[in-house]
């Protein structure tokens, strides 16, 4: 990958995009025969995919626009990289047509007419929970998160010409209203597409959970974008390892309060032993699925909060690459462990699929990604504390 | 580095007046050096009102220690009342203090250094407050220390199970952190009080209480660290404590208590009563004092932001409570919640809806967020409305569970309001007497953000 230092333009991909083109096909394609074989297995596989990649760019969406509202000045050289990864979500929509056009069945138990004609409690959700109305949620979630993040892009875009006193302030205009329409349709949506796998169960705090999760997957594949970048000598004067303690910080901030969130709604539950809330982590502690259980706790927690702790690893690129990987492996363990009881009650094993649908996915998501961040400068060149921003130093 | 502003481009200076190192130290230093006779007449009336009433409150918990706790309006199925409702309302005040001088210095936020000394004291009266209720509740105040689990020859502990223990600890900690960090931050400028003192004996208790602070590079050196470890370790401490608090009713499985969204719904709801307090009393502070040049508009209008944030917040948990409550289908908490929302309690409802939820929205307009009117007006609505908050939640389910012949309507007698008014007089006497004798704005740290300040201020 090659780059114009002087106009902060990607000149050539070099051979990743075609790369990541022909993994995501040969991923999808090996996600089709998968589909004929079993086409349950294949939906659930499906959904952790597609969500996992989706909250990379919800993730990248909300850094977006907390970037504005707090007017912060030491992310102004990776905002361009995070409004990328904001553009690239609406294409998940495109991912999202097979679940709702065929996958419903074999994924939510709800959709099935003559499931809501013996079940009581499935009757009392029908007006929220009924094919239409999924489909109908689905399409305005993304028509909000498409509409915020082109509005902001198509702003950012136009401080990159020439800088406009007002750019920014609107920009931070759209965040503010943008922030309670993403607080709304994340959360609906988590309850749509995960909660609703198990459509008695409830939990008030479940789109919070969801959210944690978002915003530690997008930064953990920012890091990982910026040491790729590096890799190939681009914005290596620009972006230092003081941005790096950075995003190491609210990696380890986040870690915490995805677990504070985990916890509070595990703890309550537990205490509370109702069966009705019980039963669905009696689900993930059955079998091998307590195996699953127990990785969380010591793996999204435990090891992220002692190796992020202290000063030395969050400025060790080294460091700052192992555990974004290890964040981003997590988080679909995590996203896993939400999704996959619904299908393998008793006993989890994991499908060639979950891996196929994964690469696919990803892939494309990565490609389009790939294809944005080339389109423009990479950094936004006339933002007035980009200066600032790249002289930023942690004290 | 950052903090809010007008021009996207220019960054305005966070204290205004020209100030230089000597004017900020005279300004601030000269409200707690003036002799007792030119003490603001203000602060004699409002330190008379505030101690009368601390006062008839004493006199009305030495009631409540001689008759009982039946002198409250508690009953059948009421048992927890107006004082489970006033500790959980000050608990939460007590939020903003810890949460300015630790979270937003971990966030860089410079603009906190104006506010964070009175926000921390308030923090603690607060607390102090708070403490009081769940110890004279208990019936036999006497035994109060049975709280904590000491060894006996009875053998009899508390149970370890019970989130009522969990506050003990937790509030205790918090208290005893919040006090550290209090008086971490105070000793360079006990030290400058020190420094000035004209009087041997005042110049004595300042010298002991300043610890031997003589501003070297090392102390200095010393003292950031002390502080940036003091702010990791308060930061958990910030959402420990209120967590705790919500499992007080979260881990009941009372309709309307127990929903998981409740440990950061409560401490999301702290940190918006403890900022409409906080702004309460800096308004009047600040025009009393005459300190426009150190909390600026643009701090008032940062605080105005925060509780805007916090209430939509505050807005978000109610709205994905009630629509759990049906989408759940337990016919207990959809009963609750529309017997909130319309029952005999539904003028508490809305009272607390429209002041948390609604009244918060006019910040985004800017001339509303710099309006000084509008948000002393707005920050005590949101005071009532965080009452009737911790009110509706506590009472309304108790009053109406699951058995309907055992409902019963909550009625406060005239003790219950009598307590928790003269807690404010509590409150404020601590905090006036807070205003006369210590510096009010945090002296050394407001020195650091401005310009002077900048090793390289006077090359040109």
């Amino acid at each position: 990958m090659k780059w114009d230092k002087s106009t902060y333009r990607i000149q050539d991909t070099g051979i990743y995009g075609k790369l990541l083109l022909a993994v995501g096909i040969a991923g999808l394609a090996a996600s089709a025969v998968g589909f004929n074989a079993d086409s349950k297995q294949f939906y659930h596989s499906y959904l952790t995919a597609y969500v996992f990649w989706t909250s990379v760019g919800l993730g990248a969406l909300f850094f977006t626009m907390v970037h504005h509202l707090v007017d912060a000045t030491w992310s102004v050289v990776v905002r361009r990289l995070s409004e990328c990864l904001m553009v690239t979500l609406p294409v998940m929509f495109i991912f999202l047509l097979p679940i709702v056009g065929h996958g419903i069945h074999d994924l939510y138990h709800w959709s099935h007419a003559d499931a809501v004609a013996h079940d009581v409690l499935l009757q009392h959700k029908a007006p929220w929970l009924n094919t239409g109305m999924f489909i109908g949620r689905s399409v305005i979630y993304f028509v909000c998160w498409t509409v915020i993040g082109a509005v902001l892009y198509k702003t950012s875009l136009r401080q990159d010409q020439k800088h406009e006193e007002g750019l920014l302030g609107r920009m931070r205009m759209v965040s503010g209203p943008g922030m309670v329409i993403f607080a709304l349709t994340l959360t609906f949506s988590a309850f749509d597409w995960m909660m609703s796998l198990d459509p008695h169960w409830y939990s008030t705090i479940f789109g919070v959970y969801f959210f944690a999760g978002s915003l530690l997957s997008a930064l953990a594949f920012m890091t990982l974008w910026i040491v790729f970048l590096q890799s190939n000598q681009i914005l290596t004067d620009e972006i230092t390892v003081e941005h790096f303690h950075d995003l190491g910080k609210l990696i380890f901030a986040f870690t915490v309060f995805w677990t504070y969130i985990a916890f509070s709604q595990y703890f309550l539950i537990w205490y509370g032993n109702i069966p009705e809330e019980t039963v669905w982590y009696l689900h993930r502690w059955e079998g091998n699925w307590k195996t699953i259980s127990l990785l969380l706790v010591f793996a999204h927690f435990v090891i992220p909060f002692a190796v992020l702790l202290s000063r030395v690893p969050k400025r060790s690129v080294r460091m700052m690459t192992i555990m974004s990987i290890w964040m981003l492996a997590v988080h679909w363990i995590d996203l896993y462990w939400l999704i996959s009881p619904n299908l393998h009650k008793h006993h989890f094993h994991f499908s060639w699929m979950d891996a196929a649908t994964f690469v696919g996915i990803g892939g494309i998501f990565i490609f389009c990604f790939l294809k944005r961040f080339a389109a423009q400068p990479i950094i936004p060149v006339n933002d007035p504390k980009l200066r600032e921003s790249i002289h930023f130093v942690n004290i | 580095m950052s903090s809010t502003a007008d021009s996207t481009t220019v960054r305005p200076p966070l204290i205004s007046g020209n100030q230089t190192f000597s004017t900020i130290t005279q300004r601030i230093s000269e409200i707690v050096e003036i002799e007792v006779q030119k003490t603001p007449k203000a602060w004699f009336i409002a330190f008379g009102i505030s101690s009368s009433l601390a006062g008839g409150m004493g006199l009305m918990i030495a009631y409540l220690l001689w008759e009982g706790t039946g002198i409250w309006g508690l009953n059948q199925p009421a048992g927890w009342g107006w004082a489970i409702v006033n500790f959980v309302f000050w608990v939460g005040i007590g939020h903003a203090g810890t949460l300015i001088s630790a979270i937003l210095f971990l966030f860089r936020q410079k603009w906190r250094t104006s506010i964070n000394r009175f926000a921390e004291a308030m923090t603690i009266f607060a607390v102090i407050c708070a403490g009081m209720f769940p110890g004279i509740h208990v019936g036999r105040a006497w035994v109060a220390y049975w709280m904590f689990p000491l060894p006996n020859q009875m053998d009899i502990w508390p149970n370890f199970r019970s989130p009522l223990l969990w506050d003990v600890f937790a509030v205790s900690t918090y208290f005893t952190v919040s006090c550290l960090f209090w008086y971490v931050g105070l000793i360079p400028d006990l030290a400058t009080l020190r420094d000035r003192a004209k009087s041997g004996i005042r110049k004595v208790l300042l010298g002991i209480a300043a610890l031997g602070w003589r501003g070297s590079n090392r102390q200095w050196s010393n003292y950031e660290k002390a502080y940036l470890i003091l702010a990791g370790l308060a930061t958990p401490l910030v959402l420990s404590v209120h967590t705790v608090v919500s499992f007080d009713f979260a881990v009941g499985i009372v309709p309307g208590w127990h929903t998981t969204i409740f440990p950061p719904y409560f401490v999301a709801g702290a940190i918006f009563s403890g900022f409409a307090m906080v702004m309460t009393l800096a308004v009047i502070a600040r025009w009393i004092y005459k300190l426009e040049d150190f909390i600026t508009m643009r701090h008032l209008e940062n605080m105005n932001k925060i509780m805007l944030l916090t209430g939509m917040l505050v807005g978000y948990a109610y709205a994905c409570e009630f629509f759990i409550s049906w989408y759940g289908g337990n016919p207990y908490e959809q009963s609750i919640f529309i017997n909130r929302a319309t029952g005999p309690y539904a003028w508490a409802y809305w009272t607390m809806v429209s002041c948390n939820v609604l009244s918060p929205q006019i910040f985004w307009f800017k001339k509303c967020r710099t309006s000084i009117p509008v948000m002393f007006v707005v920050s005590i609505l949101i005071n009532i409305g965080m009452w009737f908050e911790r009110f509706v939640i506590t009472v309304t389910s108790l009053s109406q569970d699951y058995l309907p012949s055992s409902w019963g309507y909550y009625i406060p007698t005239v003790y219950d309001v009598g307590i928790f008014i003269g807690s404010f007089g509590l409150f404020l006497t601590l905090f006036l007497l807070f205003l006369r004798f210590l510096p009010m704005i945090a002296i050394a740290e407001v020195k650091g953000v401005i310009p002077e300040a900048d090793p390289h201020h006077y090359d040109h």
